[in-house]
């Protein structure tokens, strides 16, 4: 139960930092939405081998996260559903890519005898396709931790987003708190009258989910109804135009040159070799 | 004479039931029975009648959520029906029991501008009806709490404020001090007495219709079984009792 109160507060909470007037919040929606999808889209395009550029495009979280003053240490928290599903990914790639990709030397031993790991492909793979998905779900966390809902619908319509699409998302982001709040309801209800049993049983799973279902769906009705009884025709209001200014022009800018260096150019390698 | 601000005749409503052969099909589904009365702009009608007698039913036909009905429904001279939908409900502020499905923007702001941003008034416009629709239930202070922080009075409160910044004519609250302690109690019947809306209020706190409404509607399986003062029904023991309810909690002797 106190999962589902956590859970509805993370969601609350997320909502209040995105509302906050802080100099990220205050970025363009669109500026920050383009800028999310082409890192994605950059970030992902990497070769599966080239594990430092992956890595290099660390950066633009980093900057952001310093720039905008997000809890790095909250972003993993919120993460750890998402994340170990993300990593998962190429966790079999060391299995069946077996070439060799490198060697790491560990030194030596007494008897003069060099020692070093072999680095496989699969492993290199994996790790590259790990720190990705990192990447681009903080990536995405950033976004939107630092923009509202609506905002970010106001942005897709901005880019020609079909308005149906639009309001379904804003729509479901709302349906999630009353599902939430309807599986709350249930299973305290269960609970009190369960008293000493550790999570639910199984054979009461089929009714408490149907009965959730239900109940959620007279809940998802009656939302409706108080929507339409104040004026909603199917679209939803998604924010007052917001002004494109000269910031937020010099910060797509930016992101947009930060992205093709590091794509186009092996910017670790190249500071390595200076020194 | 005052103005007819709703006129409702003949009205009969059912819900559409799933058939079911073991069921005899001629037996009477009607939640609402010919009903008629008409609600003029100095009217605060309570309807009052015992558990499912079509009391919220009837209030749902009045703003529409309802249409598949028979009979008529007139609010200020427009038909009801669904190509005047949109215009009814202009003048029409509906409260829900369940103020949690009433509320589901963000905070209180967003949520009492719902309304006025659908109807697309200008910013400033908005940000003033928020204001006074706060002001007239006295939540000013609640104007950026998130909803889900409110205490159910607030709620309660929140969700009239919702549909006070539409500016209605006439406003319909189905169970309104239910879930309320005394005190939000008391300040929510203050706070009502103070509207000159009109208003229709279900409830089945006769001692909250007795503080708020000079009108009164008792149901009874979906009629409507007397229609006169507070001082006609509410203080009648024997026509109540008939009907499933009680005297109010004021007028019993202890």
């Amino acid at each position: 139960m106190s999962k589902i109160n956590k859970a509805i507060g993370e969601i609350q909470n997320l909502t209040q930092m995105a509302e906050q007037d802080q100099w990220m919040n205050r970025i363009h929606p669109l500026v920050k939405l383009l800028l999310t999808v082409m890192y994605i889209g950059v970030t992902v395009s990497f070769d599966k081998y080239d594990f430092s550029g992956v890595l290099s495009m660390a950066v633009y979280p980093i900057i952001i996260f310093i720039l905008s003053d997000l809890s790095f240490k909250n972003a993993l928290y919120r993460m750890r559903v998402v994340l170990p599903v993300v990593c998962i990914v190429g966790v079999f790639n060391p299995f069946f890519d077996k070439e060799v990709a490198g060697y790491i030397e560990l030194g030596t031993t007494a008897d003069g005898v060099m020692r070093t790991l072999v680095v496989t492909g699969g492993v290199v793979s994996m790790l590259s396709l790990m720190v990705k998905g990192f990447l681009t779900v903080t990536a995405a966390y950033i976004l939107i931790a630092t923009t509202t809902i609506e905002k970010i619908c106001y942005a897709l319509r901005l880019i020609h987003v079909p308005k149906i699409i639009v309001t379904e998302i804003l729509l479901i982001y709302r349906y999630i708190t009353l599902l939430l709040t309807e599986a709350k309801r249930v299973v305290q209800a269960y609970s009190l009258r369960a008293p000493g049993q550790n999570g639910i049983k199984f054979s009461a799973w089929g009714s408490l989910v149907g009965q959730m279902l239900i109940r959620s769906m007279d809940r998802a009705e009656n939302v409706y109804d108080s929507m339409c009884l104040r004026g909603f025709d199917g679209e939803f209001f998604i924010g007052e135009k917001v002004a494109f200014r000269g910031r937020d022009a010099a910060f797509l800018l930016s992101g947009i040159v930060v992205f093709v260096v590091f794509r186009c150019f092996p910017v670790f390698e190249m500071v390595g070799e200076l020194f | 004479m005052s103005h007819i601000h709703i006129n409702v005749e003949n009205l009969e409503f059912a819900y559409d039931r799933v058939k079911d052969t073991r069921k005899d099909d001629s037996q009477d589904n009607r939640i609402i029975k010919d009903v008629s009365f008409r609600a003029c702009e100095n009217d605060s009608i309570g309807i009052i009648g015992a558990n499912g007698v079509g009391k919220s039913t009837l209030l749902k036909l009045l703003v529409g959520l309802e249409l598949n009905f028979t009979g008529q429904i007139r609010v200020e001279e427009i038909p009801l029906e669904k190509k005047t939908l949109s215009r009814v409900r202009e003048k029409i502020g509906y409260v829900f029991q369940d103020s949690d499905s009433q509320l589901f923007m963000t905070n209180v702001y967003q949520d009492v501008a719902f309304a006025p941003r659908n109807y697309g008034l200008p910013q400033e416009e908005v940000d003033r009806r928020v204001k006074n629709a706060l002001s007239s239930v006295h939540i000013e202070h609640l104007r950026d709490k998130p909803v889900h922080a409110l205490s159910g009075g607030e709620k309660k409160l929140v969700s009239i404020a919702t549909i006070l910044s539409m500016i209605p004519d006439i406003i319909l609250m189905d169970e309104p001090s239910a879930a309320l302690d005394p005190k939000n109690r008391r300040n929510l019947i203050n706070i009502l007495n103070e509207f000159d809306h009109m208003k229709i209020i279900t409830s089945h706190d006769l001692d909250f219709i007795w503080d708020t409404c000079n009108r009164i509607l008792l149901m009874a399986d979906g009629q409507i079984v007397a229609d006169g003062t507070p001082d006609e029904i509410l203080k009648n023991k024997e026509l109540l009792e008939a009907n499933g309810l009680e005297l109010p909690l004021s007028l019993m002797q202890r």
